[in-house]
């Protein structure tokens, strides 16, 4: 498939909005790109790092967002335009870093953030709206209402970034990054940087450097002006537009995926002449010379945002400090219209036009729809997500379950983000007790590990991956150690950052540009801060249970496990499966006693079927991964590995 | 560029996490970009990649850029990666006048195998796909993929399969720099699929 | 009353959240949900069925006494303060090295390497200790193996789940050493033969050891860490009364606890236990009071007989007669254990007409109630 990076200026290509977002990153010329994987961005990094070396430029996978986003800066400060991305969690990762860049402003080189955010939570612990952080910490921000926008307006932001001199950040949302449209084509610059640091010492001249946020106030007086100065900028922008008729039934203000849903729901609905719409996408500050203008084409008007009441309020404020302005009736996620959760649908945006004007609309045949519905609902079985056939964590929380249940007293573990994550359900045997951020996992348990002054005597085991150990758990297990708290971090290292896409990390040996590297094992870390470290072999039960048991018995010091095996869809890539997978159907005994469907009814590896009429479990060949682990677990030895 | 038979022309490929839903997509969107038209799909992403139901929606236009969430209701196509998802594909936006190209093969999922929900009676499932299909055409692409010795190109049997319905404005000549950019080691063996999913929707 | 059909959620209700479970094993090795750990039964994950071996071959689930009686000997349960017997005898070994390592006569040790020996077994499942002194089961395929099991630790310890474990198609003649609720775990197997175990007919010996009490393999274990350097000691003992001790030898140098300390940590459940002489056993064995380096022996079975005179023809055993005074001793201990037992049951149920797990007939009840061995 034709590459996001083709030199042909001109040409439409289908582009993923996160594509087009690299590809705004390559025609703005920029000399570095630093980010920590997150769905949905993982993308922009995805397609810049492969072509970073071809192209002249510098790519990182950094160890988590702050570090990403500290790393462009230093690039901007030495003139190298740079990029960083993160998804909304990353997003405040990196706030307290944001909240001084605001205050110093940038070097020659421009510098733009971009944040995904994930309305729905469609892989993401929150569906956290960003939108509010530029508000919060002054920050210009823009909003691509499609994939061609989603190329520009990162271009364009790097030009803003300079005239400025501060951060900009683009904000998208999974609907945009995660969906694919035309994208017409820029020129690719070809830029030589010298980088340079302008702020050196000079012994002739000694002053305090301009990258110091010192004294803020004043500094904070300074970013209010660049934001004085964007919002006029703001006022013409291109990417803010009017579509509809000089004066409306209903204005609708809206940006992002709000402005694909809503074209299309008020051409479909054919009240081009009636609806007006006031497409935003210069977000903050808000043009508000533009927004007066339009406010007078309609006495109602509808906000159609994701997720929350941004724009609605910030209209709100305004005509609320403009007394010349009639005051209009408001629609949107406060009066209950759209949704103040979730993301927005056409669905969702067809029931609040024609509920707001009283127009009838009809959707789908509704016998049929009712017929429709009622099959599904019969018919279609439940389709959980699960950890794939032959991965080791599905293992090593099998060996958790048992470790925690052998010992006894009611023994937890803490979560952290990742594949393993998903042990929080049926498909992890519901072992992931808690589940809340990166880095979360070592914190917690450090908490509960210095709780025996209150009679807790609950084994705890801190669960994370390895990519999320470098993340932000070191200084937590460091705290951990130092407090002397008694948990085991049990790191479920798998040699990747498998969520996401198997981005590499420390401990992998690998950069971003494909080049090789030192490899930084977290057992020389661990054991580097005093603490015992064992390392077992997930596919091994008995070991990795018999590890875990010991280190829970014991109470001192700070006890590490790694359970240590190759992501399975890495490794399917390179090597063909161990084993050749069969059932004994003589020695299968199903639900009767000494089985009761022990594997399919609780391991439950997508590799394992049960035949209903035979009442004997069964490999799924097609699906099977060939680890042999379930071979292991049979109670009556009826799963049978045979060396492929 | 030829005509539409509708603007926009909303297609949605429902499959389960892993069957390559998205690259399938993709061939079929790169090559109507080729041929000029606006396309616009939207993909599920993330978790759901391990082992949920996953679908792609499609929309084709000459006029605007649209949404990448087909409104409840409004499917022209449905090509069914999975029968099971069809039918729940189906529930969700099918009409009377929806299309169905369905691939037989199923995939069971965990909770069958679990035992809290049940895989349908295959019969009962094709006739309720039939039943909420203005038409159906039955293409055992996973069947015929093995017979070729690669179940992958499944995939591409069902792109041809879609092309050779005749409801979308391609043919075998725009899909073929697109096959080529994607399998440029196995050109030969992925026309060859597109092929054999051509002549099995005509048969 | 009919035994219920129940499962493993009652099995966790009744007996071991209730504190009656033995740590025989029964339960657990045959299913992959019920595993023995540090003197408990985990249940590693949630067995849906309503009807489990695992209720019905525990000890401490409904115990129909004459039932199991008439299963093994062909009669009903009786007055006998021991049991069924056929004859009460006194044995030890000959063999050197048994008398070396074996408890007081060595008798078990000697019998199970003669039934090997004589094909009456291919493998014997018995207990032994590693270097740290934990106890675990194990099978013994040949005399020498046996030998490793020589010797007691009075650690509970589940025989069972090694029994369960064995290979259900191999259909290898097992002989079992176990104490009284093994033994009675064994016999409702008999009753009612296991499905996807081991084939029961393929036990063709069992020899019950005598036992007062068992100690705790998590708290007693503990208390032994703490007190002795586990890895040196050679051999534990519990000297016959009057001596009230618990003693650990390193070497010949000995550590003495007082029985009272150690007592301490005994199963809970043995307080609800009749059985001192493993009563359904083939063979019982014990120590004799007074008589250092000799076991008394309760051949109870046609079975036990034999193997007895193969040993004492063979020579693998020296056999004596048990004094009057002994036995007189021995019976007075053992119904002393079956009044104190009655006693426990009957103030935890609060009524002579709910024994717990107990099916004993109103008259054996009153008849070891009120019995002339309590002290």
């Amino acid at each position: 498939m034709p590459g996001f990076e083709i030199d042909a200026p001109g040409t439409s290509q289908l582009l993923m909005g996160n594509e087009a977002i690299a590809r705004g990153a390559l025609e703005a010329g920029i000399g570095f790109a630093s980010a920590y994987p997150g769905t949905p961005s993982s993308e922009i990094m995805g397609s810049l790092a492969p072509v970073a070396k071809k192209m002249g430029f510098y790519a990182e996978w950094s160890v988590n967002e702050a570090v990403a986003i500290e790393a462009a800066a230093g690039a901007s400060f030495a003139g190298v335009r740079a990029i960083t991305s993160m998804k909304q969690n990353g997003r405040s990762v990196v706030a307290d870093f944001v909240s001084t860049i605001v205050l110093t402003g940038l070097g020659k080189g421009g510098m733009v953030m971009v944040v995904c955010d994930d309305p729905q939570a469609h892989s993401s612990g929150n569906e956290d709206d960003t939108r509010t952080m530029a508000k919060w910490f002054d920050i210009p921000m823009l909003e691509p209402g499609n994939y061609q926008e989603a190329k520009d307006m990162t271009k364009y932001l790097f030009d803003l970034s300079e005239q400025l001199d501060s951060i900009c950040l683009l904000r998208s949302v999974t609907r945009v990054s995660h969906s694919r449209g035309n994208v017409k084509l820029g020129e690719l610059p070809r830029r030589k940087y010298k980088a340079y640091f302008e702020e050196a010492h000079d012994t002739r001249n000694p002053k305090q450097s301009k990258f110091v946020q010192n004294p803020p106030p004043p500094l904070h007086a300074a970013q209010h002006r660049r934001l004085v100065k964007a919002q006029a900028i703001f006022e013409s922008s291109p990417f803010n537009w009017y579509r509809g008729p000089e004066k409306a039934d209903l204005l609708i203000i809206t940006a992002g995926s709000g402005w694909l849903h809503t074209q299309e729901v008020v051409k479909k609905l054919k009240l081009e002449n009636r609806v007006g719409i006031l497409k935003l996408g210069t977000l903050w500050p808000m043009p508000e010379k533009l927004v007066r203008q339009h406010l007078n084409k309609s006495s109602k008007i509808l906000f159609v945002e994701e997720v929350d009441p941004f724009i609605e309020r910030n209209v709100m404020e305004l005509v609320a400090s403009s007394p010349d302005i009639p005051r209009p009736t408001f629609y949107g996620k406060r009066s209950g219209h759209l949704n103040e959760y979730g993301e927005l649908t056409p669905d969702i945006i067809i029931k609040a036009i024609t509920g707001i004007l009283g127009i009838p609309y009809q959707g789908r045949d509704a016998d049929y729809a009712k017929k429709a519905e009622e099959l599904a609902k019969n018919l279609v079985p439940k389709r959980s997500l699960a950890l794939c056939p032959g991965c080791p964590h599905r293992a090593t929380l099998w060996a958790v379950k048992t470790a925690l249940k052998m010992d006894g007293r009611n023994g937890v573990t803490t979560g952290d983000a990742g594949c393993y994550s998903m042990g929080t359900g049926a498909t992890g045997f519901f072992q992931v007790r808690e589940g809340h951020c990166m880095g979360a996992s070592c914190g917690i348990a450090t908490g509960l590990g210095r709780l025996g002054q209150y009679d807790f005597n609950q084994p705890v085991v801190a669960l994370c991956g390895d990519s999320s150990f470098f993340h932000a758990n070191i200084p937590a297990f460091i705290n951990g150690i130092w407090n002397k708290s008694n948990y085991t971090l049990l790191i479920l290292d798998n040699n990747a950052t498998s969520m996401t896409g198997f981005q590499p990390h420390p401990g992998t040996g690998m950069v971003a540009m494909e080049e090789a590297t030192q490899v930084i094992k977290p057992e020389d870390l661990c054991r580097a801060v005093g603490a015992r470290v064992e390392i077992c072999d997930p596919f091994d039960l008995k070991q990795t249970t018999d590890a875990l048991l010991g280190m829970m018995a014991d109470n001192k010091g700070g006890k590490v496990l790694i359970s240590r095996r190759e992501c399975q869809l890495v490794k399917a890539r390179k090597e063909k499966a161990k084993y050749k997978m069969h059932v004994d159907t003589e020695k299968c005994v199903g639900e009767s006693c000494g089985c009761d469907r022990l594997c399919t009814r609780l391991f439950r590896c997508p590799g394992l079927t049960w035949d209903k009429k035979a009442g004997k479990s069964k490999i799924d060949t097609v699906l099977c991964a060939g680890c042999g682990v379930c071979a292991d677990i049979c109670p009556q030895g009826a799963i049978i590995k045979e060396e492929a | 560029m030829k005509t539409l038979t509708k603007d926009p022309f909303n297609i949605i490929i429902a499959g389960v996490g892993g069957q390559g839903n998205v690259v399938l997509s993709q061939l079929i969107g790169n090559a109507l970009v080729n041929e000029g038209y606006l396309v616009t799909i939207g993909e599920t992403y993330g978790a759901s990649q391990r082992g949920g139901p996953v679908m792609s929606h499609m929309r084709i236009s000459k006029e605007i850029v649209y949404s990448p969430l087909i409104e409840e209701g409004t499917a022209d196509i449905i090509l069914g990666m999975e029968p099971s998802e069809t039918l729940r594909m189906l529930g969700r936006f099918g009409n009377p006048a929806v299309k169905t190209i369905v691939n037989p093969r199923p995939i069971y999922s965990v909770d069958v195998a679990g035992g809290e929900a049940e895989y349908p009676d295959f019969d009962k499932l094709l006739e309720a796909i039939r039943g909420l299909s203005a038409k159906t055409w039955i293409v055992n692409a996973t069947e015929e993929a093995e017979k070729m010795g690669s179940p992958i190109v499944a995939n591409t049997i069902l792109v041809g399969a879609l092309v050779g319905s005749g409801t979308i404005p391609l043919d075998r000549k725009s899909m073929e720099p697109v096959l080529e950019d994607r399998f440029p080691k196995a050109l030969a063996l992925n026309l060859k699929a597109f092929d054999r999913g051509m002549a099995l929707i005509n048969q | 009353m009919a035994v219920e059909a129940k499962g493993s959620r009652e099995l966790f209700k009744e007996v071991i959240e209730a504190g009656l479970c033995t740590y025989c094993g029964a339960c657990s090795g045959g299913c992959p949900y019920l595993v023995p750990y540090k003197g408990k039964i985990a249940l590693l994950d949630n067995c849906t069925r309503d009807e489990g071996q695992c209720y019905g071959y525990c000890p401490r689930t409904f115990l129909d006494m004459s039932a199991i009686s008439q299963q093994v000997f062909g009669v009903p349960y009786g007055e006998d303060e021991l049991g069924t017997v056929k004859e009460v005898m006194i044995a030890r070994s000959t063999g050197k090295r048994i008398k070396e390592k074996g408890q007081y006569g060595g008798t078990v040790t000697a019998l199970m390497s003669l039934a090997l020996a004589e094909g009456l077994i291919d493998g014997a499942i018995l207990t032994r200790t590693g270097k740290d002194k934990a106890a675990s089961a194990y099978l013994a395929n040949s005399a020498a193996e046996v030998l490793q099991g020589a010797g007691s630790n009075y650690l509970a310890c589940p025989v069972l789940e090694t029994y369960n474990r064995t290979p259900k198609d191999s259909h290898r003649k097992l002989g079992i050493v176990g104490v009284p609720c093994q033994v009675i775990a064994l016999s409702k197997m008999k009753q009612k033969p296991p499905e996807n175990r081991p084939d029961i007919g393929d036990v063709k010996l069992v020899v019950g050891l005598f036992c007062t009490w068992a100690l705790s393999p998590d708290g007693f274990y503990k208390f032994l860490k703490e007190n002795v350097d586990l890895p040196k000691v050679t051999r534990f003992d519990i000297p016959p009364p009057p001596a009230k001790r618990f003693d650990a030898y390193i070497g010949t140098e000995r550590k003495s606890f007082p029985l009272e300390q150690i007592r301490q940590h005994t199963m809970p459940t043995c307080a609800y236990c009749l059985d001192m002489t493993a009563e359904f056993a083939d063979i019982s064995v014990g120590s004799v009071e007074g008589l250092e380096g000799w076991n008394t022996v309760i051949v109870r079975t046609r079975t036990g007989a034999e193997l007895m005179e193969t040993a004492k023809k063979k020579k693998k055993l020296e056999i004596d007669k048990l004094p009057a005074q002994n036995l007189a001793h021995l019976k007075e201990a053992s119904l002393l254990k079956k009044k104190r037992a009655l006693t426990e049951i009957i103030k935890r149920s609060g009524s002579k007409n709910k024994l717990l797990y107990l099916g004993l007939s109103p008259r054996l009840v009153d008849k070891f109630l009120n019995g002339q061995g309590g002290k």
